[in-house]
């Protein structure tokens, strides 16, 4: 007796310890064939448009292209690059920045909080608040060279508050104008994440504030026992896309503050792969540093969503 | 089946007749009417007004051309002309910097010899051309004919200098700082710097200081060296002339905001600086808002009187060589080299590259007579002739090294990393 003869819709050829694939009908095979086709117009398209250029950055990052001619280097490229201290010092200005993250969340976080106290004039101040987003990021970029330059209105204030002593031109060190670009990058997420969290704080369910009241929770209490674990997803979503900025969205803010110095103190990758192609003509040495910037991306994102995803239980 | 064999005959002739007259398009031979673009990096500079001039009298000369001057960004201006050049639809003639920038995009010129007439060339100067052709020998053939002699020199106010006490004009460090004390004593910011007037990026460019740190540390005959890397960047003859330089503000000899200065230009015109180093493009913006009392000095940054100025055509015009009107760029190309050209050259108050003609704007021609009667070597710009990588790193962190932020050993490090991370045709002994 055969295995599949002694166990029934087992399929032919198939282990017994597998459990059979059920066979699919005619119907679920056209439908499936049409699934196919229907979607195909868009993977080709996505393929055309986005994997076919992914893999011209491949090739080109491993040539000398120029612009109009590519000669074959091959992976050494990578090598040279990942030897230049200039690649690091961008890649640690990179990491620098990302320490301005928790207060781009953070402070929008506190504000949300208060205006859903409803205090007086918080509409006002939530369109106020949400400003920065209305505002291009050429126009802050302008607006902070102002403030912070040495007669700006930063140095100003320190003046007129008895502090003139430690009046500092903050774009003139290398690392102060990190510092003044992380500012400026914390005050221009300030409305996009003020408005998540102000959205994610209308959708909690208003009794389970009343109950934690109820049981006797002071306000602080509240926030950081109920309110911030209910607004665990706007968190997240609000770390993501402030997270993409800072690699990704700075550019102009850079270009019109500091043109990536002084040195190389505010040149970050996204700036650094403008610079090598654009200024300099070295097309196939932007696409490398083009080719980096992608993957850090991918391992940015796939960690952040292993982050969320093992809170779930769901793993990757 | 005759009929066939007629209506083939007929099609290949009108074939023919396509490609004769598309043949003769394409070189530029058409009397009709042509126009002819010309791409500029120039912004608001003087160089601008001389090429709109030389275009529109250009224009009288050859009634069947209109010629399109296009102002491109400064910041970009050499990837839009190359990505232009892959898709072939960039401008006839282009603005081009000479030196290494002119071999680096020859790729999509023209080498004009033997395209513009031997008798036309020869009326350019030949130093000029030199730094346009392959190998930096005239010889080869130039790609780009050059609008004007330029100069990275220092400007200084006159008056400044008399109120101040300062009776003569500096010629090495120890005059430059006993200078700036006195400046400074009587109320001037000796030194201006500053990004006004620079499209280039947010901080001053230091390759024009640079350039005379370098005259003061190695002959012309061994500038080929920093390129090759036989003097490394962080020679100790390189590190103490950026030390010197350094000293310049911690001393108070320049204003205090060097790095974000933007007004540079404006407290050298209404007379609140009383020195400012810059290049001939930026004279008649001077002599208009100082009259007689601007004049041109060798920023002194050499240990001993400095002997050596920065004497180079810096940019020109080039033909792309994919253009449809080779015939009329040429032309236009060739009516650069007249001295009709000469004369709307230094109309616009800039020094024509033409042999045998002049200067009117009397700051000019104190700049050239530093060549012809003090008998100063003329030195090329060096940010021309050293590679694009290493000026960009220059560029970036020499500014610090002025404003105190960084120390020379620092930025000369650098420059030498970048250097080393070329490959070995990028630095060789000999120019490409």
């Amino acid at each position: 007796m055969s295995v599949s003869e002694a166990t029934p819709g087992l399929a032919r050829g198939t282990s017994p310890g597998r459990p059979a694939r059920p066979r699919r009908s005619r119907l679920a095979r056209r439908r499936r064939r049409a699934g196919i086709l229907l979607s195909l117009p868009a993977v080709i398209v996505v393929v055309a448009l986005l994997g076919i250029p992914i893999g011209q950055a491949v090739y080109y990052s491993m040539t000398n292209w120029n612009g109009l001619t590519a000669q074959w280097i091959g992976p050494s490229t990578y090598t040279a690059a990942l030897s230049d201290p200039i690649f690091w010092r961008v890649i640690e200005n990179n990491a620098l920045l990302l320490l301005s993250i928790p207060f781009a969340i953070g402070i929008p976080l506190a504000i949300a909080a208060l205006l859903n106290e409803h205090v007086r004039g918080w509409r006002f101040f939530r369109s106020v608040y949400f400003l920065p987003t209305a505002v291009s990021w050429v126009v802050i970029g302008m607006v902070a060279v102002q403030f912070f330059a040495l007669n700006g209105l930063l140095n100003k204030m320190l003046a007129a508050v008895g502090l003139g002593s430690v009046q500092t031109n903050l774009l003139a060190g290398q690392r102060t104008a990190l510092l003044a670009l992380a500012i400026t990058f914390i005050w221009s997420m300030l409305g996009t994440n003020t408005i998540i969290f102000l959205t994610g704080m209308a959708t909690l369910d208003p009794t389970l504030l009343e109950a934690a009241r109820v049981d006797g929770l002071k306000r602080r209490q509240i926030f950081f026992r109920v309110t911030l674990p209910l607004l665990k997803r706007f968190v997240q979503f609000s770390f993501v896309i402030t997270v993409i900025s800072a690699f990704s969205a700075l550019f102009s803010l850079i270009f019109v503050m500091t043109n990536g110095g002084p040195g190389f103190g505010t040149t970050t990758l996204e700036f650094f792969v403008y610079q090598s192609a654009f200024s300099l003509g070295q097309f196939g040495t932007g696409a490398l540093y083009g080719i980096i910037l992608f993957v850090i991306m991918i391992v940015v994102g796939l960690v952040q969503l292993r982050l969320i995803r093992s809170e779930d239980g769901e793993g990757w | 089946m005759r009929h066939w064999k007629v209506l083939a005959a007929t099609a290949a002739a009108a074939l023919l007749a396509t490609a004769c007259s598309s043949g003769g398009g394409s070189s530029g031979s058409t009397s009709g009417p042509v126009t002819l673009t010309i791409w500029e990096n120039y912004g608001t500079e003087q160089n601008a007004t001389a090429l709109k001039n030389l275009a529109k009298a250009f224009e009288k000369l050859h009634k069947n051309v209109t010629v399109n001057v296009v102002s491109q960004p400064a910041d970009n201006y050499f990837a839009l002309l190359q990505a232009a050049a892959v898709s072939k639809t960039g401008p006839d003639l282009a603005v081009m910097w000479t030196g290494l920038f002119t071999l680096q995009y020859k790729e999509f010129l023209t080498n004009l010899k033997g395209k513009i007439p031997a008798a036309d060339l020869a009326r350019v100067n030949p130093n000029a051309l030199k730094w346009t052709s392959d190998s930096f020998d005239a010889a080869n053939g130039p790609y780009v004919i050059p609008l004007e002699n330029q100069f990275y020199i220092g400007f200084y106010n006159k008056a400044a200098f008399a109120k101040a006490g300062v009776a003569s004009v500096p010629t090495d460090w120890t005059q430059l700082f006993a200078a700036c004390k006195k400046l400074k004593a009587a109320g001037y910011t000796p030194l201006t710097y500053g990004n006004g007037g620079q499209p280039l990026g947010a901080e001053f460019y230091p390759w024009y200081d640079l350039s005379y740190m370098m005259i003061g540390a190695h002959p012309v005959t061994s500038w080929q060296q920093l390129y090759s890397g036989q003097i490394p960047w962080t020679s100790a003859a390189n590190e103490a002339q950026l030390a010197t330089w350094s000293k310049l503000k911690s001393n108070g000899c320049t204003n205090s905001d060097v790095l974000t200065k933007t007004n540079n230009l404006g407290d050298f015109e209404t007379g609140k600086a009383a020195m400012m180093v810059d290049g001939t493009w930026d004279t008649q913006k001077f002599t208009s808002a100082l009259g007689s009392k601007v004049a041109a000095f060798v920023p002194p940054f050499s240990n001993s009187p400095i002997k050596g100025v920065v004497d180079f055509a810096g940019d020109g015009l080039s033909m792309t060589n994919y253009t449809q009107h080779s015939a009329q760029a040429l032309q236009f190309l060739e009516f650069m080299t007249t001295s009709q050209a000469a004369k709307i050259i230094n109309a616009a108050g800039l020094i024509p590259a033409i042999n045998g003609t002049s200067t009117s704007n009397p700051v000019n021609q104190q700049m050239l007579n530093f060549v012809s009667q003090d008998h100063m070597t003329a030195f090329p710009m060096l940010d021309n002739v050293v590679q694009g990588n290493v000026v960009n790193t220059g560029s970036k962190e020499l500014p610090s090294v002025l404003n105190g932020s960084i120390s020379p050993k620092s930025a000369l490090s650098s420059m030498q990393t970048t250097l080393g991370q070329l490959p070995s045709t990028q630095r060789g002994t000999s120019y490409p």
